[in-house]
C-alpha cells in the first residue's frame, strides 16, 4: 500500500480531451479526479490504486510536481562515491516515487520496476550493482535482514561492489535495525548514527547519503502544489462551461481563481504559506500528500453535505448550489481550515489538525468583531466595512450574511433563544477566517495575526527574515523576549527589557517565585556577554543564546520555536492564556535550570583564587531582586557575615 | 536469596514481625522528602567514609545527627520577625523588640544568646529578608506541623538537622514521629549497593559544600553547629544485598550525572528513591509470601476518555496493597515448617523449646513476668496463631499503610476521576522517571520496556502482553494508554515525534555541551 500517488499520476499520460459524458460540464471529469485527492471519508483514495484508476477513468492530465531532491540523488549515484543511499520519509512524502524516478533516470527499465518483487537490481555502467529496495515496510519480520545486511556491508563493510538504494520510514528502519541487532546479539552499528541524523543531532555515516524527504516540505512545496492544482491545464475547459456564463458564479471556479491569486496578487497563497511555515517550525510535518488534500479541499470544499456529497463539490452540484444561493458555504477561507468537514473527519487528517491549531475563526479582537457585527450600520465603521467586507460579494457581505446580521441585531425572538444566533455565529467565524487572508498588510487597526492563536507569529517570521538578511532583530521584539524571559525566570512582574536576571529561589528551580539574582546579563550581546538571537542553520529556527562570560562554553542556547516565542511574548504582555499547555513552561524551566547551572560554573571559575584574604572572605553577598514602583527590577545586595 | 543479617534485639517493640521482613523500620508517615532528609543527616555525620560499611557493627552504621536549634527556631518558631520588619521603627528599636520577643519563646537549648545575629546582618530588615528567603524555600512551608518537625531545604551541611519533639519546657526528645529510621534504612541500602562508595563521594562533594552561598546563609543564622549528645546506631536492614539496593544507587548516579543544579536533582532523587523503596517493600513482601513473580504496577495514563485500563490499574493497586499483610501471616506461620520446630518434638521439653524458638525469632512471647496477657497456658501452635493476629493488627496501623501513603506521596497513585484508588502517575513522577532512565534520548518503546524492567511499570501493549493473553484487556486499550502517555510526555516537552510511529523520549537535562535545549 505504501506507494506514492505521484508515481501513478505520472505513469498515466493520456492527453487531455474534452470527451466527457454528454451534457456534463466540460471540466467535470477533471474535477472528479481532483476530488479524489480530497479528504473523503474513505481513506483508500489516498492510495495509488484508487488514484490511478480514477486517472484512467477521467482521462485527464496528471498533476505533476517537481522533485527537488531527485537531481542530488542522481548526482550522488553518478559521482561514483562509494557507499549507499537512503531515502527516508513519512507516509505520503514520496519515498517510493523518488525511488522509482531514480531507477528510471539511471537507466532502469520501467517494466522491470512494475514487475513483482520488492528488490530490483540494475548494473551501473561503472560496474557497481545498484540494489533498489522499494519499501522496507513490504518485508515481513526477518525478511528485511538480508537487505539491511547488504546496506551494512556497503556502508560500513567497505564493499564497493554494490550501491543500495533503500526507501524507508524513519521509525520502521530504526525498529528493524534494533530487532536485527538484537537477534545478532549486538547493537546495530547503523542505528545510533541514523537516529542522530533523523533528529538532526548528528551527521550521517560517511558512506551513506541520507535524503530525508520529511525535511523538504515547506512554503515552497505548498506554492508548488497550489499552482499545480489551481493552475492545471484542465481548468481551461471551464472557459466554455455554461455554469459560469450569464453572470452566474461557479464556486469551484471562484475558489480556484482565489487560490491562484488572480485578484489579490497571491496574498492568500502567501498567507497560507505563512501558516504552513509556522506549523513546520513548530515541528509538524505535512507530507506532500496532505498538501494535495488541502488544496483539493480548498477548491472543492462545501460546508453542507446536503449540497455536496462528502462535503466536496463536483460540477454536478454547482447548479443546485447556485440556485439555492448558498455559495458562501463554499468559501475557500472556511475550506482551508477544514471548516467544511465534520469535526471527526477533519481531526483524522494531520493537515487539518495542524490548520485548526491556529484557532482561526475562534480567535478575534474587539475591533474585528465590532466591524463585522456593527460595521454595516455604524457610520464610523461603514467605510471600513464596505472596503474590507462588503467588497466581497461571494464570501464577504453576502445577502445571507446581511440578513443573518440583521436578525441578530434586531433581536428577533428566535435570536434570543438558546442557540438562536448560532447561524450568525458560524458566519462570524467564517468572516474572521476570511479576515486572516484578506486584511490588507498595512491595516494597522486590524493586524491579521490577531485573528490567529499566534498573535506574535508575524514578529516571529520577522526575526527569521532579519537574521537571514543579516539585519538586526527589531528592538521591540528583542525587548519583549527579554521581558518574557525575566518574568519566567523570577516569577515577578518585571518590566526590564535591557537585562536578563538569572534568578533562583535558593532551592528548587521550579519554585514559583525566585527572588535571588544569581547572575545578571545584558539582553544584547556585547563583548561576548549577554543574549544573542541567532539563526540555527539546521532547524532554520531562531535561537536564543545567553552567554554569561566571554569565550566558548559559557553560554546556553534555547531553540525558539513559534510556540515558545508566543509563550514568551504573551507572558511579557502580561496575559497568559490557560490554553497553553505545560510544554512551554517546562521547556523554559529546563532552560532556566541550565542557565543557573552555567552561572554556578562561571562563578566558580571566575572566583577561583580571586577572594580577598582575611575577614572579607567570610562576607556573603546575596542579591535580592527588588522592584521599583514602575515595575523595573534591580538587584539589591544584602551582605551577610558568616562564621568561618 | 541473599544472606540475612541477624537482627539485633530491638527495644520498645512488643514483637518483631514487620521488622524481620523489611527491617527496622519503614514507616508510612515518613514521607519521601523526610526519608531523604534523614538519610542526609546520617550521611552528613559520616562524611569521612560516605556510604561505606562500618567494620564490626553487624551491618549497621553509627551516626550523630545535628540539631541546629537556633536555625530552626529562627525559621519556624519566630512569628514576629515580619511584623517588626514592616514597622517604621528605627533599626536599633527593631532589634531590641525582636530580641525581647524571641527570648520569650526560646527553648533554652543553646538559643539563649542570639546577639551574634547583629554581627552577621547589617540591618534588621536584611535579617528578616534572609529568614523569609529560607522559609519560603523550605519543605511544607505552609503545613501546620509542630515547628520542631519543619525542615529547611538541605542547602548544605549546616542546614541539616533531625526531627525532634521539644516540649514547653524545652526538653528535647527523639519521638521518631517523622524520622522513623526509613532514611537510615535508605542509607544502609545504598551502603550495601555495589557502587555505594562511588555515590557517597559524589554526594559528599555536591551536597555538602560548606561554602555554597545558601549554606553560608544557614550558617550565619545558626552559628556553630549543634550536635546530638551521643553517636547512635542506625536501624536494622535484613538483607546484605538486593537488586533493588543497586537500582536505587544506579538511579541516583544517573540523576547526578545530568546537567542540572544539584538542588533540582534533589526533587528527582526524592521521587525515585521512594519509588524504589516502595518496590523494595512490595518485592520483599512478595518474596516472603512465596510469590516469585516480579512486582507489577499497571498504570493508567489519565485522559479525557475513560478506559478499561483504569479498572485494571485499580485491580493491580488492590493486589499490591494486599501483599504485605499476606507476607506478615506467612512469615509468622512459617516457623511451624522449620526443621528446628519439628526437631523440638524429640527434645525433653518440646513446648518450651518451641516457645524459645519463637522468642528468638520474634522477641515474643516476652519472658517478662509483668505481662498483662498470660501465655503460659497456651500451646506453641496457639501462640503462633495469636502472634499472627497481633502482628496483623499492628501491621494495619502503620506498615500496612506504606503502599497507600508512599504511592500517593510520590504521585504514583491517585483517585482522580474515580472513587477507587489506582495507579495513575502524575506529571512530576513521569518527569523524574524520564530524567533517570533516559541519558540523552531513547526510542519511546525502549523507554517503556525499561520502565517495566526497572520499576515493573506496565504502560503500553508490549509491556502488558501477558494481560492481553490472559484476556484481561484488549490490546487496543493498552496501546491507547501508551498513546496517551506519549501525548502527555509531548506536553511536558519530553517526547519528540519524528514521523508516524516513531518518537523519542528526550532528557532535557542531558549533557550536550553547547547543544541547544
Amino acid at each position: 500500500m505504501e506507494n506514492d500517488i505521484q508515481q501513478m499520476i505520472n505513469v498515466a499520460s493520456t492527453p487531455p480531451n474534452g470527451e466527457v459524458e454528454l451534457g456534463a460540464p466540460p471540466a467535470s471529469a477533471w474535477v472528479r479526479f481532483l476530488r479524489s485527492y480530497g479528504p473523503t471519508p474513505n481513506n483508500l483514495t489516498m492510495f495509488d490504486e484508487y488514484v490511478s484508476g480514477a486517472l484512467g477513468r477521467a482521462k485527464v492530465q496528471p498533476i505533476s510536481l517537481s522533485t527537488p531532491l531527485l537531481d542530488s540523488m542522481v548526482q550522488y549515484v553518478e559521482s561514483k562515491a562509494p557507499g549507499s543511499l537512503l531515502i527516508a520519509g513519512t507516509a505520503g512524502d514520496g519515498k517510493t516515487y523518488h525511488c522509482r524516478a531514480l531507477w528510471t533516470r539511471i537507466g532502469g527499465d520501467p517494466k522491470v520496476w512494475a514487475g513483482k518483487g520488492n528488490v530490483k537490481e540494475y548494473r551501473l555502467t561503472d560496474g557497481r550493482l545498484a540494489v533498489f529496495i522499494k519499501d522496507l515496510s513490504e518485508f515481513n519480520g526477518e525478511e528485511s535482514d538480508l537487505p539491511l545486511q547488504r546496506l551494512e556491508k556497503s556502508v560500513l563493510g567497505g564493499d564497493d561492489s554494490e550501491i543500495v538504494i533503500l526507501a524507508a520510514n524513519h521509525g520502521q528502519l530504526l525498529d528493524r535495525l534494533r530487532d536485527l541487532g538484537k537477534r545478532q546479539g549486538r547493537v546495530h552499528p547503523l542505528r545510533k548514527p541514523l537516529q542522530e541524523r533523523f533528529l538532526q543531532a548528528g551527521p550521517a555515516p560517511d558512506r551513506l547519503a541520507v535524503f530525508d524527504l520529511s525535511r523538504s516540505t515547506s512554503r515552497k512545496t505548498l506554492d508548488e502544489v497550489a499552482n499545480a492544482v489551481a493552475g492545471h491545464p484542465e481548468w481551461a475547459n471551464c472557459a466554455r462551461c455554461s455554469l459560469k456564463a450569464g453572470g452566474r458564479v461557479c464556486p469551484i471556479d471562484e475558489n480556484r481563481r482565489r487560490l491562484l491569486g488572480e485578484s489579490d496578487g497571491g496574498q492568500l497563497a502567501r498567507r497560507l504559506g505563512d501558516l504552513v511555515e509556522i506549523a513546520r517550525l513548530n515541528g509538524l510535518h505535512l507530507p506532500v500528500r496532505d498538501l494535495l488534500a488541502l488544496c483539493s479541499n480548498m477548491v472543492l470544499g462545501y460546508a453542507d453535505a446536503k449540497g455536496a456529497k462528502e462535503n466536496l463539490m463536483t460540477c454536478a452540484d454547482v447548479p443546485n448550489i447556485q440556485e439555492s444561493g448558498h455559495i458562501g458555504k463554499a468559501s475557500i477561507y472556511t475550506n482551508v481550515f477544514g471548516g467544511n468537514l465534520p469535526k471527526r473527519r477533519a481531526a483524522d487528517r494531520p493537515v487539518f489538525k495542524a490548520m485548526a491549531s491556529f484557532g482561526v475563526g475562534e480567535e478575534t479582537t474587539n475591533a474585528a468583531d465590532g466591524l463585522l457585527v456593527y460595521g454595516k450600520d455604524d457610520s464610523r465603521l461603514q467605510a471600513d466595512f464596505d472596503r474590507l467586507v462588503g467588497c466581497d460579494l461571494f464570501y464577504g457581505a453576502t445577502a445571507e450574511f446581511r440578513a443573518a446580521q440583521d436578525a441578530y441585531l434586531e433581536g428577533y425572538e428566535g435570536a434570543r433563544l438558546e442557540g438562536g444566533s448560532s447561524e450568525f455565529m458560524e458566519m462570524l467565524e467564517a468572516q474572521r477566517r476570511r479576515f486572516y487572508f484578506t486584511l490588507p498588510e498595512a491595516e494597522a487597526d486590524h493586524p491579521r495575526w490577531s485573528m490567529t492563536a499566534f498573535r506574535f507569529a508575524g514578529d516571529y517570521l520577522g526575526i527569521i527574515e532579519s537574521l537571514k538578511a543579516k539585519k538586526p532583530v527589531s528592538e521591540i521584539v528583542r525587548g519583549r523576549i527579554a521581558k518574557g524571559l525575566n518574568r519566567v525566570m523570577t516569577g515577578l512582574l518585571l518590566e526590564n527589557v535591557d537585562r536578563i536576571f538569572i534568578a533562583s529561589s535558593g532551592g528548587f528551580t521550579q519554585s514559583r517565585v525566585s527572588v535571588l539574582c544569581n547572575h545578571e546579563t545584558p539582553s544584547r550581546r556585547q563583548g561576548g556577554v549577554g543574549m544573542a538571537i541567532k539563526l540555527d542553520e539546521e532547524t532554520e529556527r531562531p535561537q536564543i543564546d545567553v552567554s554569561l562570560s566571554p569565550g566558548p562554553g559559557n553560554s546556553v542556547a534555547f531553540d525558539l520555536t513559534p510556540i515558545r516565542h508566543e509563550f514568551l511574548s504573551r507572558v511579557a504582555d502580561g496575559a497568559l492564556p490557560a490554553s497553553f499547555s505545560n510544554e512551554c513552561l517546562e521547556d523554559l524551566l529546563a532552560f532556566k535550570a541550565k542557565l543557573l547551572r552555567k552561572a554556578e560554573i562561571v562563578r566558580k571559575t571566575g572566583f577561583a583564587g580571586d577572594d580577598e584574604a582575611g575577614g572579607e572572605a567570610s562576607a556573603l553577598t546575596l542579591n535580592f531582586i527588588d522592584i521599583e514602583p514602575g515595575g523595573r527590577g534591580f538587584a539589591r545586595p544584602v551582605t551577610v557575615r558568616t562564621p568561618a | 536469596m541473599s544472606e540475612i543479617i541477624k537482627r539485633p534485639e530491638i527495644k520498645s517493640v512488643d514483637f518483631c514481625v514487620d521488622e524481620n521482613i523489611w527491617g527496622h523500620r519503614l514507616y508510612d508517615e515518613q514521607l519521601p522528602h523526610l526519608t531523604v532528609l534523614e538519610f542526609l543527616g546520617v550521611l552528613g555525620s559520616n562524611l569521612d567514609k560516605p556510604l561505606c560499611p562500618h567494620e564490626g557493627s553487624g551491618g549497621s552504621v553509627k551516626f550523630q545527627p545535628q540539631r541546629q536549634i537556633r536555625l530552626r527556631g529562627l525559621l519556624f518558631n519566630n512569628p514576629y520577625v515580619e511584623s517588626i520588619a514592616e514597622s517604621a521603627l528605627p533599626d536599633e528599636e527593631k532589634w531590641r523588640q525582636w530580641f525581647e520577643k524571641f527570648d520569650q519563646g526560646k527553648t533554652g537549648n543553646g538559643d539563649d544568646d542570639m546577639a551574634y545575629l547583629r554581627q552577621s546582618f547589617a540591618s534588621f530588615d536584611d535579617f528578616a529578608k534572609a529568614v523569609e528567603l529560607l522559609r519560603s524555600s523550605s519543605f511544607e512551608s505552609r503545613s501546620n506541623k509542630r515547628w520542631s518537625s519543619k525542615f529547611v531545604f538541605p542547602f548544605g551541611p549546616d542546614a541539616l538537622y533531625e526531627d525532634l519533639e521539644i516540649d514547653s519546657r524545652g526538653k528535647m526528645s527523639n519521638d521518631r514521629r517523622f524520622f522513623a529510621r526509613t532514611g537510615e534504612l535508605l542509607y544502609l541500602m545504598l551502603t550495601r549497593a555495589k557502587r555505594g562508595a562511588e555515590l557517597g563521594d559524589i554526594l559528599a562533594k555536591r551536597l555538602f559544600d560548606r561554602e555554597v552561598p545558601m549554606n553560608r546563609l544557614a550558617r550565619a543564622l545558626q552559628g556553630p553547629p549543634q550536635i546530638a549528645d551521643d553517636p547512635r546506631p542506625s536501624g536494622y536492614l535484613p538483607e546484605t544485598a538486593h537488586a533493588r539496593f543497586d537500582q536505587i544507587c544506579e538511579d541516583w548516579l544517573s540523576i547526578l550525572a545530568k546537567d542540572m543544579p544539584i538542588y533540582d536533582a534533589l526533587e528527582h532523587l526524592i521521587a525515585i528513591s521512594s519509588l524504589n523503596m516502595l518496590l523494595y517493600f512490595l518485592e520483599r513482601a512478595k518474596r516472603i509470601a512465596g510469590d516469585d513473580d516480579p512486582v507489577e504496577i499497571v498504570c493508567e495514563i489519565v485522559s479525557r476518555e475513560r478506559t478499561k485500563v483504569r479498572a485494571l490499574s485499580g485491580d493491580s493497586y488492590q493486589f499490591n496493597q494486599g501483599l504485605s499483610a499476606k507476607a506478615v501471616r506467612t512469615h509468622v506461620e512459617a516457623i511451624r515448617q522449620e526443621d528446628q520446630w519439628g526437631k523440638a518434638v524429640a527434645s525433653e521439653f518440646p513446648e518450651a523449646e518451641r516457645v524459645k524458638l519463637m522468642r528468638e525469632r520474634f522477641q515474643w512471647p516476652t519472658a517478662d513476668e509483668g505481662d498483662d496477657e498470660d501465655y503460659s497456658g497456651k500451646s506453641p501452635d496457639e501462640l503462633v496463631s495469636d502472634l499472627a493476629e497481633l502482628a496483623l493488627a499492628r501491621h494495619e496501623q502503620h506498615v500496612g499503610k506504606i503502599h497507600a501513603s508512599w504511592s500517593r506521596a510520590i504521585g504514583l497513585s491517585s483517585r482522580r476521576l474515580s472513587r477507587r484508588t489506582r495507579y495513575a502517575p502524575n506529571d512530576r513522577l513521569l518527569k523524574s522517571i524520564v530524567v533517570v532512565i533516559v541519558d540523552d534520548r531513547m526510542q519511546f518503546d525502549e523507554f517503556l520496556a525499561e520502565a517495566k524492567r526497572r520499576y515493573g511499570l506496565v504502560l503500553g501493549d508490549a509491556e502488558g502482553a501477558h494481560l492481553v493473553e490472559a484476556k484481561l484487556i484488549d490490546q487496543e486499550e493498552l496501546s491507547e494508554n501508551r498513546g496517551n502517555l506519549e501525548a502527555r510526555l509531548i506536553g511536558l516537552g519530553l517526547v519528540r515525534r519524528l514521523s508516524d510511529s516513531c518518537s523519542f523520549v528526550e532528557n532535557p537535562f542531558a549533557f550536550k555541551g553547547e547543544a541547544a535545549c
